[in-house]
């Protein structure tokens, strides 16, 4: 104990951290809008090569980027402290892509589905993805037309969720907005209170998913 | 989408040999990076190289060190990959899962973020 306080710096050494916050959601939805608002670095938006075969391949012959395709990625920050870092990545929820957002997925702290109710239907697969893997996920609808006016029961039930996972409404366009949906995420994914409309079922009944 | 311009391409070809999969162990995008202080870098290392030890002397994510090198987050890593091998910088696995992390960060987290 003593040892420790006599050296400046010493106490301060925990390892660095960095928490990784998805952002998914179909075409146009909002994500890059969303990561910008709040990013305090200019966030970075990427084309990301990805040999065709996926990331279950190790090749290392030096033809892979020969059959790539491209993924749009962006991805923002926000420094809690020093060594303690929050990521966000943004990218589509597409069939395709999916071996990308197996290897974003491990260890993310959560995601944040971003729905557009006019295509509603986009962002079911990101749905059905974070509900199989087990990630802690939130739905936040973003309101186009600035009226909030969408239902959050009628989502519920039209993505067909258990009860658990909140419905946020949000503007990404506002950071005040963004704040409130990755506040409600890490709640959340703690396990603390949320404001939703619907109680938490206590046990939710997933006949069809295998959380691995 | 990238257009019908084939020299960003070729540049990346040219950093990581063709290569999309970094060398050794994977390592997670937000792996924090540090650049092996002793270690003696050889004096012929591309600029891309340099730039990277220079930047992880403090203790750096990948992603971050992708924005620093405006570099696609995949060609970052491969290139992180080859300097780990040469033994001039370390990767740090991150936590490995949101459950393990304690409730003290989260709770920083919840703070840091009402804060911003
Ligand atoms: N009016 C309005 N436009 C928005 C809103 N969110 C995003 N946009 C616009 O919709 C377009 C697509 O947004 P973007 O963030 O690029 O979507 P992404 O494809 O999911 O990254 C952009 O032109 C945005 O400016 C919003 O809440 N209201
Ligand atoms: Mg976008």
């Amino acid at each position: 104990m003593d040892y420790a306080a006599s050296e400046p710096g010493v106490a301060e050494v925990t390892p660095a951290m960095a928490l990784k916050i998805l952002i998914a959601g179909g075409f146009g939805v909002g994500k890059t809008t969303m990561v910008g608002t709040i990013s305090e670095i200019r966030p970075l938006h990427t084309e990301e090569l990805l040999s065709e075969r996926g990331v279950g391949v190790d090749d290392t012959s030096g033809v892979e980027l020969k059959t790539t395709t491209t993924v749009a990625l962006d991805f923002g920050r926000i420094t809690i402290r020093e060594g303690l870092w929050l990521y966000l990545f943004g990218t589509p929820g597409q069939d395709r892509f999916w071996f990308m957002w197996d290897e974003l997925a491990v260890g993310a702290l959560g995601a944040v589905v971003l729905a557009d109710t006019r295509r509603l239907q986009e962002c079911f697969p990101a749905v059905d993805y974070f509900e199989q893997r087990g990630l802690p996920f939130v739905v936040a609808v973003n309101c186009f037309d600035g009226a909030r006016r969408h239902d959050p029961v009628k989502v519920r039930r039209a993505l067909g969720l258990d009860g658990v996972a909140p419905i946020v409404l949000c503007d990404v366009r506002n950071r005040e907005s963004v704040k409130d949906v990755l506040a409600t995420l890490v709640t959340y994914a703690v396990g603390g209170p949320f404001n939703d409309p619907l109680p938490p079922t206590p046990t939710p009944s997933h006949s069809h998913a295998s959380p691995t | 989408m990238t257009g019908e311009d084939p020299g960003p391409l070729v540049r990346l070809f040219g950093l990581t040999g063709g290569r999309a999969r970094p060398l050794g162990e994977s390592f997670d995008l937000v792996a924090i990076v540090t650049t092996v202080s002793t270690s003696f870098p050889p004096s012929d290392l591309i600029p891309e190289h340099l730039a990277v030890l220079s930047v992880c002397r403090r203790p750096t994510p990948v992603a971050d060190v992708a924005a620093h090198l405006k570099l696609p987050l995949n060609i970052t890593r491969v290139i992180l990959g080859d300097l780990r091998r040469e033994g001039l910088v370390t990767i740090d696995r991150p936590q490995p899962a949101a459950q393990a992390i304690d409730e003290r960060i989260y709770r920083e987290v919840l703070h840091g973020l009402r804060r911003l």
